[in-house]
């Protein structure tokens, strides 16, 4: 059957979508409730997710096929895509205008200064709406019902459990970087906000291991039949390797027995996080692909023999004319 | 009102595929688009003991369809009468419609243009309609079998009508609540 | 998306026909501005509007940019793909000098032409050739109708193929899948068998047609004539047969009951693959059903040495059942006597008797080549009044043709003129072919596209396609009916039509110009149509206005004709015209070319059957492959086998094999699905892939051999049908294997060709001439006439009647001519015609008439006259009298002429009326009599008018006109 329509850039914008959000949320939670005024630590993260999200936006309208039209989005009401995009363009001017307050350049200096006053506000706003961007990544998914293995509300849990997860990473490896200025103080938040940070990834690598167990396994035990022909893909097919010694094995198992194991030394604080971002990554990649229909019966057989598009006899010819 | 539906008789459909060639050259598709395939599982069952039959598709103009609310640019629509259609220039091909179709009958070209993109589907040919009101879709016209049928359902006078009040027909794919309104009939046991 | 406004200003719709198979369906083609801009099926036409996929494909055809659109003129080596773009006639001036060079130099007939299927006017490339003196051109023709035609028009006078279906209560589609084929026929098909007709499809296999079958007898490939000839058993021993139409119209069926009584089902079975029981149970279902019909499928024609046999059993088949001619069962339409024939456009005339001798292959396969077409042909002017055409069903060997090209033998053909055919993928033995065209002296290709032959052409001309020209239907000028389409678009670019080529190039290489009249085909088609007498004025009319002419429906015909169209006026269940030319006058059982019974030895390296050579959807022959919208669908090649075999064989769908027989190996995509039986292979025909570069790999260019199945073929003489010299595509023994990892590539060794096809060294092995055929001819003696032929008559031994030898009619015992065409009496002396109202003789060319002593019958002022005679034969008026001496009535010594049938005096040198009783002038415009002596005015009661008012006296003579009448 005809299918893949979604291809890497969506893999890499949901996944940078997730990872930007995460980063967001996690830093208006420390920021308001756990180590208040830690906020400039939170600075360099703040500029990974900024980052994560321009780049994943630009990957989202890089696969359009026809961008201009992009300004569409806002003219309709119902349409979940919608959301996602308003909730990005908030999320993203929000965290830039928070994280523009902490620039410490002259020049700007004016402006930071002018803004830092609702430097709460910002990051509030940015806060919820990366929440917002973590969950919408994969209940944009789960809504798409013609897809069996995307049509669960175990998805969205599983992305926003893999976005906090990696955004705990991308914090982990970014925190308390530029421009914060060396301190005993900052570098005893930091060490204690990096506490926090490492029990709660081990919390959440474990959650997103049973999350995506239960739900792999059901598909593979008790799904429908599309659901079931995926989940067997990925439990000893095709995807098994990836699955299992990938996803789950570097992905999760590894950084969490780094994590547990190496507490304090570079495996858990640079090799553990850099693991568990490319195991979101993974994750999302293994899922966009998971995008089988059901089968009208013999579309199969269809699609498998009609050409590809890539033959010589579809480019021999093309706009040429009065050969002979 | 009018609510445009087709019946398709698998009865007489032999898997000729004239309709999916004239489809394209009606709509001037690109090459790897194809709007209504005409797809068979092929011969099943033990040599001499045979049976095959072909599944002409098209899109099912659903009556609550899954493509058209999640649209974000709105250029995903449905007329009153039921037909189905992308505006072209208002899409910017995200293709979430594209997934959201259970069916699979929506999708952009990869041949076409970088930047001029967009998807595509079958409109039960709208513009054929628009220019002239009797007209039917040239997949319906070019059938040289005759098991394209295309009318309105809600006429009670209409072969559509008759035809599904009285043979039994199957959808596809009804449970996921699109309420498709192509209706099939079968090639054993439909009864003329 | 363009969207496109057929109903906008200046668009206008023309009505055209399709031409890319043989269903011709109407097509409406909408053109602004001299292009096409939309095409539709016309939903007036026997279509109703359906298009298949060639033909909605038909505005990539006139537009792709691989069309050939100028005269090509080689300039590298052959096949280098190097051409110069020259003016069309300034080519065709110098083909024409070549091909007049060859002639003086080697005759007439070391230039042959290939056509391949009906794609053209073929009667101008036949008239080409007979004022040119060639007898060497040909078509696959052999494959497709003309030797089942040659048979069935032996055993009942013309081929019963117009099935009136509507009143038929029983069909059999035999070796024909319209469902893949020829989609316009499918659904009448479909309609009537929902409405009760039953059908029954014989083929191997699960085709599109079969799935929809009441009854599918799924035979081995091949097996047909096995088949045919045990159900003719059946139907005869089982008493299932017409009795009273047997023993009305039929001869020989005595000898035919003892010929088939070995042929029993339980004989067929094995050979077959079937079970007695299905064999009977079909002959039952058609027998019993009567009236039905038995649709004509090319699998008869290509079953080899086989092939004519089973046609020859078929068409017995519908004659014992009497289903033929009759309502409800298959037509015999004959010539059409109305519209002019492709024969009378074909200037027979003009090629002497000795060019017919020499026609390559008419030694060997003669039902279809001169000897037996002119037994037939002469039989037909007889009967019918007119005959068949040459073209198509009296043709050189096509593959006896590429075999002298590269042997010499008989004699070195040097030219050879391909218009409307890619032979290397069409014809028998694909690599010999392919041999043939390289090393042709002198090759002129005529195409749409670069096929392989017109790579190594030394000059290509553009052919226009089908909406560029207009197009007629008359079933290869084998029928009364008459279907048109008028040309939608001037041909674009140098394109030119097929007719135009051969008129061009006529009249360069020096024909006459009164010979090519016409200079299109619409002046060419009103010419054919004209006798019709439809109020017409130009070809175009009589698309917009009639479309299509049919001549009365006409059944029966044998009855009001007073016997079948053979020369003993019977159906010959032993055919004297078969007998004639040395075969056997019944169908004697032969097998295919390789069987596990015949040939075990071959059976055991090549174990599995091959099938091939049907038609399959969207292709067409080896055409469309070029068409991107169509081959997406359809990329490669799959052949078809079962999942047993497949399983055996470890072959998984979509695999590349090799397919191999005796004489070669191809590779295809394996479909493995059960349509096929476990240990028979379907294969596609006509696969090449026009988007690779030709000139890359002169051994196979184009791949135009490493998917085809005519690299499987046999051509070989002993191959061949013995009577119609059809070659073998079915049912041929071979080997599958899946492609190894160092086997995938067609290497050179797989392109070498030899003569004989299965010879197991390259080159030529055994020549032609050695080859021997099937069957060795059977001597028959033509009995002598009793008693001295009159000079300019023939003696036709099988009625022992006489016939002029120019107009071929027969002398009755009356002693009067009987014309075939009309029934009507001629003199035996002159020709002229009997007319029984004037009790004269007419001579239809001068228009003269003559009394029955010959004498020419004097008219004045276009009143016959009886001088000499002593007493009027009419009624003289009173006033009148007799002259013998002038033969008329007249009044006194006046000059005028009196005319019985209106009762007037006519003067003979100003045709004025008078009346017989005064001789008064009559008056039209004031419809009175005038006395030329007075100057009176009389109405017609010679009541004097008054002269003042004339007026009033002219409408009171009107009145009196009025009443006198």
């Amino acid at each position: 059957m005809k299918h893949h329509y979604w291809e890497m850039p969506i893999v890499i914008y949901l996944f940078l979508g997730g990872l930007g959000g995460g980063i967001m949320f996690l830093s208006a939670i420390f920021d308001f409730f756990i180590t208040p005024g830690a906020g400039v630590l939170f600075a360099w993260p703040m500029f990974i997710a900024l980052a994560a999200l321009a780049v994943g936006c630009f990957f989202l309208v890089f696969e359009l096929g026809q961008p201009l039209v992009f300004w569409r989005v806002w003219t309709t009401a119902t349409a979940i895509i919608k959301w996602g995009a308003t909730l990005l363009v908030i999320a993203m001017v929000f965290g830039a205008l928070w994280w523009v307050s902490y620039l410490p350049w002259e020049w700007i200096s004016g402006l930071a200064g002018a803004l830092a006053g609702a430097r709460g506000l910002f990051l509030g706003i940015a806060g919820f709406a990366g929440f917002g961007i973590m969950v919408y990544t994969g209940v944009m998914l789960s809504t798409l019902k013609a897809h069996a293995f995307w049509a669960t509300p175990a998805l969205p849990v599983l992305f926003t459990i893999s976005a906090i997860s990696t955004a705990c990473a991308a914090i982990a490896l970014g925190l308390g970087g530029w421009p914060v200025e060396f301190s005993l103080e900052a570098v005893f938040v930091t060490e204690v906000i990096h506490e926090i940070l490492h029990i709660v990834d081990i919390v959440l690598v474990c959650a997103e291991i049973v999350v995506l167990l239960i739900m792999v396994l059901s598909f593979f035990g008790a799904g429908n039949v599309t659901a079931k022909a995926v989940a067997t893909r990925w439990v000893k097919g095709k995807t098994a390797p990836l699955f299992w010694i990938g996803m789950v094995g570097f992905g999760l198992i590894i950084p969490l027995v780094l994590y547990i194991g190496g507490a304090g030394s570079a495996a858990s604080s640079v090799v553990a996080p850099v693991l568990v971002l490319l195991g979101g990554l993974l994750l999302r990649y293994l899922c966009v692909y998971s995008d089988e229909r059901a089968e009208i019966p013999g579309e199969n057989r269809y699609y498998n023999r009609i050409a590809k598009g890539d033959e010589k006899f579809v480019s021999e010819w093309r706009g040429k004319e009065n050969l002979y | 009102m009018t609510r445009y539906v087709m019946v398709i008789d698998k009865r007489r459909c032999i898997g000729c595929q004239s309709c999916t060639v004239a489809c394209r050259t009606w709509n001037d598709l690109p090459l790897d688009i194809v709007y209504n395939p005409v797809v068979t599982e092929g011969t099943q069952g033990t040599w001499p003991n045979v049976h095959r039959d072909w599944t002409p598709l098209l899109c099912m103009h659903c009556a609550n369809p899954e493509c058209v609310p999640c649209c974000p640019t709105g250029a995903s629509q449905q007329d009153e009468d039921g037909t189905v259609w992308i505006d072209s220039k208002k899409c910017m091909a995200c293709k979430v419609c594209v997934n959201a179709c259970p069916y699979g009958m929506r999708d952009a070209s990869h041949l076409e243009p970088r930047l001029h993109r967009f998807v595509r589907k079958c409109t039960f040919c709208r513009d054929r309609r628009q220019m002239d009101p009797s007209a039917k879709p040239y997949c319906v016209d070019t059938c040289h079998q005759k098991a394209r049928i295309f009318g309105d359902i809600d006429d009670p006078e209409s072969e559509v009508s008759k035809l599904i009040g009285s043979v039994k027909t199957e959808r596809l794919f009804t449970e996921f609540g699109t309420d498709p309104q192509i209706y099939y009939i079968p090639e054993l046991g439909g009864k003329a | 998306m363009t969207e496109i406004d057929i109903h906008a200003d200046g668009v206008e719709m023309v009505k055209s026909l399709c031409y890319f198979c043989h269903a011709n369906c109407g097509v409406l083609a909408y053109v602004k501005d001299g292009d096409v801009i939309k095409i539709e099926g016309d939903p007036d036409y026997s279509n109703h509007g359906g298009l298949c996929c060639r033909g909605t494909s038909a505005l990539l055809h006139v537009n792709h940019p691989a069309r050939i659109n100028h005269a090509l003129k080689r300039v590298g080596e052959k096949g280098e793909g190097k051409w110069e773009k020259i003016p069309y006639d300034q080519a065709i001036q110098e083909v024409a000098d070549k091909l007049n060079q060859i002639k003086a130099e080697s005759g007439a007939e070391a230039v042959a032409t290939a056509g391949g299927t009906t794609r053209t006017d073929d009667w101008a490339r036949r008239r080409f050739l007979n004022q040119f003196g060639s007898p060497n051109g040909f078509h696959n023709a052999l494959l497709c109708w003309i030797p089942t035609f040659m048979a069935e028009t032996c055993v009942a006078g013309w081929s019963p193929f117009e099935t009136d279906l509507g009143g038929a209560k029983c069909l059999i589609l035999w070796g024909m899948n319209p469902g893949a084929s020829t989609l316009g026929g499918m659904d009448g098909y479909t309609d009537l068998q929902k409405a009760g007709l039953k059908i029954v499809v014989v083929d191997p296999r699960y085709s599109e047609t079969a799935s929809k079958a009441d009854l599918w007898v799924p035979l081995r490939p091949g097996s047909d004539a096995a088949l045919a000839l045990s159900m003719l058993h059946t139907i005869i021993y089982e008493g299932l047969y017409d009795y009273n139409f047997v023993n009305e119209w039929c001869d020989g069926f005595d000898e035919l009951r003892e010929h088939v009584k070995e042929y029993t089902p339980e004989w067929a079975a094995p050979i077959t693959w079937l079970k007695p029981e299905q064999i009977r149970e079909v002959a039952r279902m058609y027998a019993m059903n009567r009236p039905g019909c038995i649709q004509w499928g090319c699998t008869w024609d290509q079953i080899g040495r086989a092939s004519t046999t089973g046609s020859h059993a078929i068409a017995l088949i519908r004659a014992v059942c009497g289903n033929l001619d009759v309502p409800g069962g298959d037509g015999m339409p004959g010539p059409s006597l109305g519209f002019l024939t492709d024969e009378e456009m074909e200037a027979n005339e003009c090629l002497p008797e000795e060019q017919k001798a020499k026609q390559i292959g008419s030694n060997k396969f003669k039902l279809t080549s001169w000897p037996g077409y002119q037994l037939i042909s002469d039989n037909a002017k007889r009967t019918w009044g007119k005959t068949l055409p040459t073209e198509w069903f009296c043709e050189a060997h096509g593959p006896s043709v590429f075999k002298a090209i590269i042997t010499g033998d008989p004699y070195q053909v040097r030219a050879l003129i391909v218009n409307a055919t890619n032979p290397v993928n069409s014809y028998g033995d694909a690599k010999m072919t392919l041999q043939a065209l390289k090393q042709c002296e002198f090759l002129v290709t005529v195409d749409y596209w670069m096929t392989p032959a017109a790579l190594f052409s030394d000059y290509v001309f553009p052919a226009a396609g089908a909406l560029e020209r207009p197009t007629i239907v008359t079933h290869y000028g084998a029928t009364d009916s008459f279907m048109g389409g008028r040309r939608a678009i001037q041909p674009k670019y140098d394109r030119h039509t097929d007719m135009t080529f051969w008129r061009k190039l006529g009249l360069a290489c020096g024909q006459d110009p009164e010979m090519w009249p016409w200079e299109t085909e619409e002046e060419a088609y009103y010419h054919i149509l004209e006798p019709l007498g439809l109020s017409i004025s130009c070809y175009n009319d009589f698309v917009d206005y009639y479309r299509m002419y049919y001549p009365p429906l006409h059944q029966n015909k044998f009855i009001t004709n007073g016997g079948f169209w053979t020369p003993s006026g019977k159906v010959e269940c032993n055919s004297s015209i078969l007998r004639q030319l040395g075969y056997s006058g019944m169908p004697t059982y032969i097998g295919c070319i390789e069987n596990e019974i015949d040939t075990p030895e071959i059976a055991e390296e090549y174990p599995i059957v091959l099938t091939t050579g049907g038609g399959f959807m969207p292709y067409h022959h080896s055409e469309h492959f070029q068409m991107e919208g169509i081959r997406f669908l359809y990329p490669d090649p799959y052949f078809s086998i079962n999942p047993e075999l497949a399983e055996k064989l470890k072959i998984a769908y979509g695999d590349w094999c090799w397919i191999e027989t005796r004489r070669g190996r191809i590779k295809m995509r394996a479909n493995v699905e059960p349509e096929v039986a476990p240990n028979v292979v379907f294969a596609p025909r006509g696969w090449w892939f026009p988007e690779r570069d030709g000139s890359a790999d002169l051994d196979n260019p184009f791949g135009c051999l490493e998917s085809n199945v005519n690299v499987l073929t046999s051509v070989d003489d002993w191959d061949c049908d013995p009577m119609g010299g059809s070659w073998a595509n079915r049912g041929l023994m071979c080997k599958v294997y899946k492609c190894g990892e160092f086997d995938k590539d067609y290497k050179p060794s797989d392109t070498q060709f030899s003569i004989p096809g299965s010879s197991k060294e390259p080159g030529v092995t055994v020549m032609p001439s050695d080859q021997h055929l099937a069957r060795e001819p059977i001597p028959f003696e033509v009995p002598q006439p009793p008693e001295e032929v009159p000079e300019g008559y023939e003696w036709v031994w099988q009625s022992g009647n006489l016939y002029t030898k120019d107009t071929h009619f027969r002398l009755d015992e009356s002693g009067w001519l009987i014309n075939p065409r009309t029934k009507g009496y001629h003199d035996a002396y002159t020709g002229w015609r009997y007319d029984a109202a004037g009790e004269c003789l007419v001579d239809d060319e001068t228009g003269k008439m003559y009394t029955m002593d010959r004498e020419e019958i004097p008219f004045v002022a276009g009143i016959r006259c009886y001088p000499g005679a002593e007493a009027a034969p009419y009624e003289v008026p009173e006033n009148l009298t007799w002259s013998v001496e002038r033969g008329h009535a007249v009044l006194g010594d006046l000059a005028y002429v009196y005319d019985p049938n209106s009762g007037w005096l006519i003067d003979p040198e100003t045709g004025a009326f008078h009346d017989a009783y005064y001789g008064f002038a009559y008056d039209a415009e004031r419809g009175c009599l005038v006395d030329g002596a007075t100057g009176k005015c009389y109405d017609m009661s010679y009541n004097e008018l008054v002269a003042e008012d004339p007026e009033q006296a002219a409408s009171e003579g009107a009145a009196a006109t009025e009443e006198g009448e």
